[in-house]
C-alpha cells in the first residue's frame, strides 16, 4: 500500500477522450475560471463583439468574480457619451490607483527621517533608474486626482445626480474627497524640501487654533508630534500617507463604488420624469452592456492615459525639489498647496479661529449633508436656479479666495526685497539662476544702464532688475539705484551679489538692502528639479 | 469598438516607446543630476563660507595669521599637511572630518592658539549633515587653484611696510593695486556695505578715494592721518584708529602692516584713489 496515491483527473480524460479534446477541454475549463464565467468560445465572441446569447453568458462574471461584482452589467446608452459623466468618476479611480502603483514604488526608496529623507530624494533622482519618471508621475498624478475629483463633485451637483436615493453616495463621495486633499497634502511633506516644511507648517498652523486654547494645542501636538514638525511630524504624515488615508479610501471608495452597482448610473436630468429613478431599469434596447463595450473602452482609457501621463513626465512636468528644509530659513512668500490657498485666502480676511476652523468645517459639514436637506424633487436644470446659482457663486468664491490666497494680495513686504525676489527667488530658480553662466561676465553693473551691459542676459536681467526697482521708489524713497555686482569666487563658481539702495525721504539716510547668490557653471537649474 | 482597440494597442506601443528612450537616457540623466547636485553644493559652501568660517579662515580661506589657516592652500591639497599630522584619509575626508567634529587641540607647532569649533549637529554644532558636505564640496572646489597658482610667500621681515603711517611710500600702480585687492579677496568685505564699507561709489556717496580725500579733516576723525594717501594707509594697517560710523572695532584683520611690502601697499593705496 502506497503512502501517497497521486491521481492526475487529466490522464482520464486523455484516456477516456482522447489527447487533443481532454487538453482542449481542461484549457476552455481553465479560461471559464479566471475569467469567472466565460469559456473560450465567449471570450472570441467578446473580443469579436458578437451579439450575446440568451441568456447573455457575459452576465456571468459579473455575478461569480469579485472585479466585475463591483461592476454594473450594463449603462443606459445615454451615458455613452461624455455628458453627463465626462468619465470624472472613472478617472478618480484611474488616478486613485496609478497613485498607489507610483506610490509603493517610491516607498522602496524612502525613510521617513529627517535625517535621511532628503537625501532619498537626491538618490532617487540620481541614482535610481526610472526614479524622477515615477517621482514625477506620482506627483502629477497627485495634482489631478485632486482637479480630477472636484470636477467629478461639482458634476455631480449639477447634474442633481446627489438626490434621492444617492444621498449616502454622495456622502461617501464628500468623504473621498476630502481623503483625496488630506492624502495630497500630506505627501507634500515627505521630501523634507523647504517647500514640503512651509506649506506644510502652514496648514498645522491652523490646527493650532482651534479653540479653547488646550484643544489647539493638543491637537497641533497631534498632528506634528512636536511643538514644531520635526522627525515625529514627518512620521506621522508618512504613516497618514502610506497607511492611515488609502485604507479610509479604499473603504469609502468601496462603499461609493457598491452604491453606484446598487442605484445604477443616475441618468441626464432630462432623460426621466420628475421625481422618478429609472437608472435600474434600463430597457434592453437601450442597454450598452459592460462587456465587450465599456471593458474595451475602459482598457483604452488606461493605456492612452498612461502613455500620456508617461509623455507629459517625460517631456515637460518636473516634480519641484527646493533646497534642504530648514527650520531658520522662510522663504519670502510661503502658500499652502494650491488647492488650500482658498483656506489662506479666508485667513486674510480675519480672525483664525472663524475664518480658518469654523467657516471651513461648517462648509465640509453642509456639503456632507446636502443631499439631506436639500430634497427638491427635480434634477431638472430648470428647476434648479437657486441650487445652479449657488454653486456658481460657490466656484467663483472659491476662484476669488484662491486668489487672495496668494502672495499677490494683501501681503505686505518691501519693495526692495521683492525686486530681489523676482531675480533670485526662494522657491524657485527665477530668471538670475537660469540665466546662461557664461554670460554673467565679472564686473558691477547698474540696473539703470542695462543697455550697455555685456552680454545679452545680462541686459535682460538688469532690465528687469530696473523695472522692478521702479516700484521701491516712492513718496518715503528717492533716488533708488539697482546695483549687480558678479565676481570670479572660485573655480567655475561666481558670486552675484543684488542690491537696492535709496535715500529716505524724511530723514535723508541712505538705506540698502542686498541679497547674494554663488551660481555654478553646472548647477544646471533648468532642469526641472 | 475597432478604433478604441487599435488606438489603444497603439497607445500600449507608444508607452513601451516612451519607457525605451527614457530607460536609454537614464543613464546620463542620472549622472547629469549628480553633477549638478554637486554644483548646487558647492553654492550652498560658499554661502556657508561667508557666513561662518571666514572670520577666521579668512576671505576666500587664504587664512587669518594668528587665528586660523588658510584652506585655500596647496599644502592642504596636496597632502603635506595631512602628512604632517599623520592624517592616513583622502583630503575631502579630513575637511569634512574637521568641519563635523571641529580640532579639540590646535596642531602643535603651529601659531594658531584657538581650537576649531565643532559645526555637524551630530556634535552639538549648528550644521546639518548636508550642509557639512556642502560646506566640504566648496572647500574641495578650491583644489584646482590652491594648487595651480604661485604659492603665495609672505614678505621678509624687513620689508613689511609696517604701521608708521609717516613712511614714505614708493610710487603706486593702480593697476598692481587692484590685481592685489582681487588676491587678497578684500571685495570679500568691501563690495557691499553689509561687513566692511563698500569701495565703489554708490548713490550719492563718492568711492573709497572721494571719501579719503577729505574725511581726515571730518570732526570726528580720531585717526593721525593729514593726507589722503596717509589715511588710507592708517586705515590698512591700523584699522582700528578711526571706525567709519556704522562698522564696529575688530571685523578687519589688523595684521596688513606686518604682511605687505611697501610697494604692495602703495599700489593698493593708488588704487583705491582712483575709485572715486
Amino acid at each position: 500500500m502506497s503512502l501517497f496515491r497521486i491521481h492526475l483527473p487529466i490522464l482520464d480524460e486523455i484516456k477516456a477522450k482522447g489527447l487533443k479534446p481532454a487538453l482542449r477541454d481542461k484549457a476552455d475549463e481553465i479560461v471559464t475560471r479566471i475569467t469567472a464565467g466565460l469559456n473560450t468560445a465567449e471570450v472570441r465572441g467578446v473580443l469579436r463583439n458578437d451579439p450575446p446569447g440568451r441568456p447573455n453568458p457575459r452576465l456571468k462574471p459579473h455575478d461569480e468574480g469579485f472585479w466585475l461584482h463591483m461592476r454594473p452589467t450594463y449603462y443606459h446608452n445615454l451615458l455613452d457619451g461624455l455628458y453627463p459623466t465626462f468619465r470624472l468618476g472613472w478617472l478618480s479611480t484611474f488616478f486613485f490607483a496609478f497613485e498607489l502603483l507610483t506610490g509603493v514604488f517610491l516607498m522602496v526608496y524612502y525613510t521617513p527621517s529627517p535625517l535621511v529623507a532628503y537625501e532619498n530624494m537626491l538618490n532617487l533622482l540620481s541614482n535610481v533608474p526610472f526614479g524622477r519618471l515615477m517621482r514625477d508621475m506620482h506627483k502629477l498624478g497627485a495634482e489631478l486626482m485632486v482637479i480630477v475629483v472636484a470636477l467629478h463633485m461639482l458634476r455631480t451637483f449639477v447634474t442633481g445626480s446627489y438626490k434621492k436615493p444617492r444621498q449616502f453616495t454622495w456622502a461617501t463621495g464628500v468623504v473621498l474627497l476630502g481623503v483625496t486633499l488630506i492624502l495630497s497634502f500630506s505627501g507634500y511633506l515627505l521630501p523634507w524640501d523647504q517647500l514640503s516644511l512651509w506649506a506644510v507648517t502652514i496648514g498645522a498652523s491652523m490646527v493650532e487654533a482651534a479653540p479653547p486654547e488646550m484643544v489647539g494645542r493638543t491637537l497641533n501636538l497631534l498632528v506634528r508630534g512636536a511643538p514644531e514638525i520635526g522627525a515625529n511630524g514627518l512620521l506621522r504624515f508618512y504613516l497618514l500617507h502610506v497607511i492611515g488615508l488609502p485604507l479610509v479610501g479604499v473603504v469609502a471608495l468601496g462603499v461609493h463604488y457598491y452604491k453606484v452597482i446598487h442605484h445604477g448610473h443616475s441618468l441626464p436630468p432630462g432623460a426621466e420624469e420628475v421625481g422618478v429613478d429609472t437608472a435600474k431599469r434600463v430597457p434592453m434596447e437601450k442597454r450598452t452592456y459592460f462587456m465587450p463595450d465599456i471593458l474595451t473602452r475602459e482598457l483604452f482609457y488606461v493605456s492612452a492615459l498612461i502613455a500620456l501621463l508617461i509623455g507629459a513626465t517625460a517631456f515637460f512636468y518636473h516634480a519641484p525639489l527646493e533646497p534642504h528644509a530648514d527650520t531658520l530659513v522662510t522663504p519670502l512668500h510661503t502658500t499652502a498647496p494650491w488647492y488650500f490657498l482658498w483656506v489662506q485666502g479666508m485667513l486674510k480676511l480675519g480672525d483664525k479661529v472663524l475664518w480658518g476652523l469654523i467657516v471651513p468645517g461648517v462648509l465640509t459639514g453642509m456639503l456632507l449633508v446636502l443631499p439631506y436637506f436639500e430634497v427638491g424633487p427635480s434634477r431638472r436644470y430648470g428647476d434648479r436656479r437657486v441650487g445652479l446659482s449657488v454653486a456658481a457663486v460657490a466656484v467663483c468664491a472659491m476662484a476669488i479666495l484662491s486668489y487672495m490666497g496668494t502672495p499677490h494680495y494683501g501681503v505686505s513686504t518691501s519693495a526692495d526685497q521683492e525686486a530681489i525676489a523676482t531675480l533670485l527667488p526662494q522657491t524657485h530658480p527665477g530668471p538670475l539662476r537660469l540665466a546662461a553662466w557664461g554670460e554673467l561676465t565679472v564686473g558691477s553693473y547698474e540696473a539703470s544702464a542695462w543697455a550697455s551691459a555685456p552680454t545679452a542676459s545680462l541686459q535682460e536681467l538688469l532690465q528687469t532688475f530696473n523695472e522692478d526697482i521702479q516700484r521701491v521708489e516712492s513718496p518715503e524713497r528717492t533716488a533708488v539705484e539697482g546695483i549687480m555686482v558678479i565676481e570670479d569666487w572660485q573655480p567655475g563658481l561666481k558670486k552675484i551679489t543684488l542690491r537696492v539702495l535709496w535715500t529716505a525721504t524724511a530723514t535723508g539716510q541712505s538705506g540698502e538692502y542686498s541679497q547674494t547668490a554663488y551660481l555654478h557653471r553646472d548647477s544646471n537649474y533648468g532642469q526641472g528639479e | 469598438m475597432k478604433w478604441r482597440i487599435l488606438l489603444g494597442t497603439l497607445a500600449i506601443v507608444a508607452v513601451a516607446g516612451l519607457l525605451g528612450m527614457i530607460a536609454l537616457r537614464e543613464r546620463d540623466r542620472m549622472a547629469g543630476f549628480t553633477q549638478a547636485y554637486h554644483a548646487r553644493q558647492i553654492e550652498v559652501g560658499a554661502a556657508l563660507f561667508e557666513n561662518n568660517c571666514r572670520t577666521c579662515h579668512g576671505p576666500q580661506g587664504k587664512g587669518i595669521d594668528g587665528v586660523a589657516p588658510a584652506i585655500n592652500a596647496a599644502d592642504l591639497f596636496n597632502g603635506q599637511r595631512l602628512a604632517a599630522i599623520g592624517y592616513i584619509g583622502t583630503v575631502e575626508d579630513y575637511v569634512r572630518g574637521v568641519v563635523a567634529a571641529g580640532r579639540p587641540i590646535p596642531s602643535a607647532g603651529t601659531n594658531y592658539p584657538n581650537r576649531m569649533p565643532t559645526w555637524s549637529q551630530r556634535y552639538g554644532g549648528p550644521l546639518r549633515e548636508d550642509q557639512v558636505d556642502s560646506l566640504a564640496a566648496f572647500i574641495m572646489n578650491w583644489e584646482e587653484q590652491a594648487t595651480g597658482g604661485a604659492v603665495s610667500t609672505p614678505a621678509a621681515p624687513g620689508e613689511v611696510v609696517g604701521t608708521d603711517i609717516a613712511l614714505t611710500l614708493p610710487e603706486g600702480n593702480a593697476d598692481s593695486g587692484q590685481a592685489l585687492a582681487e588676491t587678497l579677496g578684500c571685495g570679500g568685505c568691501h563690495l557691499q556695505s553689509t561687513v566692511g564699507p563698500a569701495w565703489q561709489a554708490e548713490g550719492t556717496q563718492p568711492g573709497i578715494g572721494g571719501r579719503a580725500a577729505d574725511r581726515f579733516a571730518q570732526p570726528d576723525y580720531t585717526g593721525q592721518a593729514t593726507t589722503a594717501d596717509q589715511y588710507l594707509f592708517e586705515s590698512i594697517v591700523s584699522p582700528g584708529a578711526y571706525m567709519v560710523p556704522g562698522f564696529g572695532q575688530g571685523l578687519m584683520p589688523g595684521n596688513y602692516g606686518g604682511r605687505l611690502s611697501k610697494q604692495d601697499l602703495a599700489d593698493l593705496i593708488a588704487y583705491l584713489l582712483s575709485l572715486r
